[in-house]
């Protein structure tokens, strides 16, 4: 069962075959000119800015005196990152922000797969419609889903707290314990149906030979989602997860919509709020070392888990 | 693919190099800050750039406008993300000729070298005698040049539901332990209501109670700051406002201006509100149906005398880069003291204007019908005469007030005390300082 995987990928490759066009110069100006409007934005609004953030956090902010003096900028070296290390904030928003990936991310693409399972089994009438009405929150932007559930969350405002009164609940959704969760239910909402597509994508292509073979080997429904499904759409699995690492150590969009209601979301409640924080308070040198330190987690985190899980696959 | 990968990521790390190689060359340069501005009168016609986050300002520019042809003022709205804007803005060489700067954050934009001296004008330093005092002490920072403009202030005032008083029997408090007695007999005669909320993410509302206690927080001697957020005043504050929210006798879970405010007076759940001039128009606007209800009357004091705070309030600063600083005066000055102009940031925006005059404008001396007709304006004046006019703000005091709202929040969940929320600013204020190089020690 495992080598269905690879053969997949095998397949894909094969129809490219743009080897045999390598070279020659007009093709290469022609490659050029196709390849230009990807570059540009990409170095003016990805290199240039990520630079500019390296060059920035590594300089600190001198003064001349008097009582406001006259401040400049230059070389610090290191100092920022060590003010990073030795920020207690920084490290409680970092292991708030991992409790919050660890259970969020798992339960969203459970739900996800669940969900891409089931509409892609013959049972499921109306396909479109729901796939469609999955995605939906994805339409929605981030900032807005994030005031619409602020509003459901509201004690003195929401039909929702209403209803459950109603029921003889009292669910405190802005309260100590449970705001971070509520931040994690909106996310989840938001994310769920986007990573639902990709897994149907992948779902989508699997030949319908191997599930008519399954059949013919007596395998049932669920033996054919757990064993042939799900193990062939693990790189869609994995990617999703990678992009859910980097969406969850980015978070701030929730959190800080929620914190105008909720006196339970600090100022420096995700690593993102304290960088917006600190760059606030004009300490944008500080902000920039923040940043570079997020992105680097980032990148280890999610190439970390990429490199695991490929190689426990298989891939 | 694999290749295109590998460039574009040794692209990157080129780039990078480059750019610390840059970083460790780049030398000290510091740019003078207020230099001699000239105050010529342009040759032509002229258009300024003014950033602010009154609403209506539009209005009030679009008469300017009309009635100036050569001096045409392009109005830009930044309610969004106010200091943002301005702090991107100077480090991208852009500011504006004028932008609304509130009087908390004066300071921290000076130490941004953000202002421009318009003493050079003679009609700037002439301005000064329009101007209640202490607003122009904390626009020109207490010595002879001229970054600022005063817009208006925040004299506080006690704003109270008459009806609810009379239900309950209550008397107007005139001390904050009168207040704490009404509060005490409202929660014992009907448990859901409440004599006010304590709104822990708003520094600023805490910040003119400090205010109104004569706390002193930040001092300039002796080349150094001087900084005793966590004064004694300061703590008799904290105290009070601590045993309300122990008691629970104020509400907690409400943020100031949101939905759920509103909602809440508008249950008939909460009794008063402690509030600043602009204030009145937001009852106005978003509790029509209250009209009537509402009166307004002077703060709490701590003592006998009487003793009042500010709470927000704004000035239009000159920014640095201003190359029409005879024209800009020109503007600020109609801007904030004219009566039409006054009158209609005050009916449009909510605006109390910090001119002297503005209290005499006949807009102001009127009845208000919302209130009963009563003469509110006249509380706000009595009250504007009675604020501390020593208190100066922090350099870093944005980062300060962050700080302090996120010490608050814990205290109202019960993890801390206010007490402990002033001394986490006291230590938060001297970290900023030392961040942004300002040289700055605890205590008096």
């Amino acid at each position: 069962m495992t080598d269905i995987a690879p053969r997949a990928t095998r397949v894909v490759e094969s129809t490219g075959g743009r080897r045999r066009h390598r070279g020659g110069g007009p093709r290469a100006r022609t490659i050029a000119a196709f390849l230009t409007p990807f570059f540009l934005p990409f170095v003016l609004f990805y290199l240039v800015p990520v630079g500019y953030a390296l060059w920035q956090s590594f300089l600190v902010v001198r003064r001349t005196g008097g009582q406001y003096g006259t401040s400049y900028t230059t070389f610090g070296g290191f100092e920022q990152y060590t003010k990073v290390f030795q920020n207690d904030e920084f490290w409680s928003s970092i292991g708030r922000i991992g409790l919050f990936g660890v259970v969020q991310v798992p339960v969203m693409l459970f739900v996800a797969l669940i969900m891409a399972l089931l509409l892609d089994t013959p049972l499921l009438k109306v396909k479109s419609f729901f796939r469609i009405t999955a995605f939906m929150p994805y339409a929605v932007p981030g900032v807005i889903a994030a005031i619409m559930w602020s509003y459901l969350y509201s004690p003195q405002i929401s039909p929702l707290v209403d209803g459950l009164k109603g029921v003889g609940l009292h669910p405190d959704f802005l309260g100590p314990g449970a705001v971070l969760w509520s931040a994690a239910n909106v996310s989840t909402w938001l994310w769920t149906g986007y990573n639902m597509l990709i897994m149907f994508s992948a779902l989508q292509s699997i030949p319908q030979e191997l599930y008519e073979a399954a059949k013919l080997d007596g395998a049932s429904n669920w033996k054919i989602a757990w064993q042939i499904k799900v193990p062939i759409i693990a790189p869609s699995i994995i990617l999703t997860t990678v992009f859910s690492i980097i969406g969850t150590l980015q978070l701030y969009a929730e959190p800080a919509v929620l914190r105008q209601i909720s006196s339970n979301i600090s100022s420096t409640y995700t690593p993102n709020m304290l960088a917006y924080a600190v760059a606030s308070g004009n300490n944008y040198q500080q902000a920039a070392a923040i940043s570079v330190v997020i992105a680097v987690i980032t990148f280890v985190l999610s190439f970390g888990f990429m490199r695991l899980t490929s190689k426990k696959a298989g891939l | 693919m694999s290749n295109t990968v590998t460039r574009i990521r040794l692209a990157a790390v080129a780039a990078a190099a480059g750019v610390v190689v840059l970083a460790g060359c780049s030398s000290p340069a510091p740019s003078s800050d207020a230099s001699a501005a000239s105050c010529e009168p342009a040759k032509g016609k002229v258009t300024l750039q003014y950033w602010n986050t009154v609403p209506g300002m539009d209005k009030v520019v679009a008469l300017w406008n009309k009635k100036n042809p050569d001096i045409q003022v392009q109005m830009k709205n930044i309610s969004n993300d106010q200091y943002g804007t301005i702090g991107n803005a100077l480090k991208a060489g852009k500011a504006p000729e004028l932008a609304q700067v509130g009087y908390d954050e004066l300071p921290f934009l000076r130490t941004q070298n953000a202002f421009v001296d318009a003493s050079a004008c003679s009609a700037a330093t002439a301005a000064k005698s329009a101007f209640v005092p202490w607003t122009w002490s904390q626009a020109s920072f207490g010595g002879t040049g001229v970054f600022a403009f005063p817009q208006d202030t925040g004299p506080m005032a006690l704003y109270v539901r008459s009806d609810i008083f009379k239900k309950h029997g209550l008397d107007i408090p005139k001390t904050w332990d009168d207040y704490a007695a009404d509060a005490q007999k409202l929660h014992k005669a009907d448990p859901g209501l409440s004599i006010t909320f304590f709104d822990p993410n708003n520094a600023e509302a805490f910040n003119g109670l400090l205010w109104q206690n004569s706390a002193q927080m930040y001092q300039y001697s002796g080349d150094k700051w001087h900084v005793s957020v966590a004064s004694d005043q300061s703590k008799q504050v904290a105290d009070y406002w601590q045993k309300l929210i122990d008691a629970k006798l104020v509400r907690t879970d409400l943020a100031h201006g949101s939905t759920q405010m509103y909602t809440a007076y508008q249950k008939d759940q909460i009794a008063s509100y402690v509030g600043a001039a602009w204030g009145y128009s937001m009852f106005r606007d978003n509790l029509p149906d209250q009209a009537g209800k509402w009166s307004i009357v002077p703060m709490p004091t701590w003592g006998s005398n009487p003793a009042s705070g500010d709470w927000g309030g704004s000035t239009v600063a000159f920014m640095k880069g201003n190359k029409h600083l005879y024209e800009s005066v020109k503007f600020n000055s109609w801007l904030n003291t004219d009566p039409e102009a006054l009158a209609l940031e005050n009916k449009l925006g909510g605006l109390y204007p910090a001119a002297t005059a503005g209290s005499k404008l006949p807009a102001l001396s009127q009845g208000v019908p919302y209130y009963n007709n009563e003469k509110i304006f006249d509380v706000f004046a009595d009250s504007s005469k009675n604020i501390d006019t020593d208190f100066s703000w922090g350099p870093t005091q944005k980062t300060v007030n962050l700080s302090l709202q996120d010490a608050m929040a814990k205290a109202t969940a019960g993890k801390g005390t206010l007490d402990d929320a002033l001394s986490a600013a006291q230590a938060t204020a001297l970290k900023s300082m030392k961040d942004q190089a300002i040289p700055a020690t605890a205590g008096k």
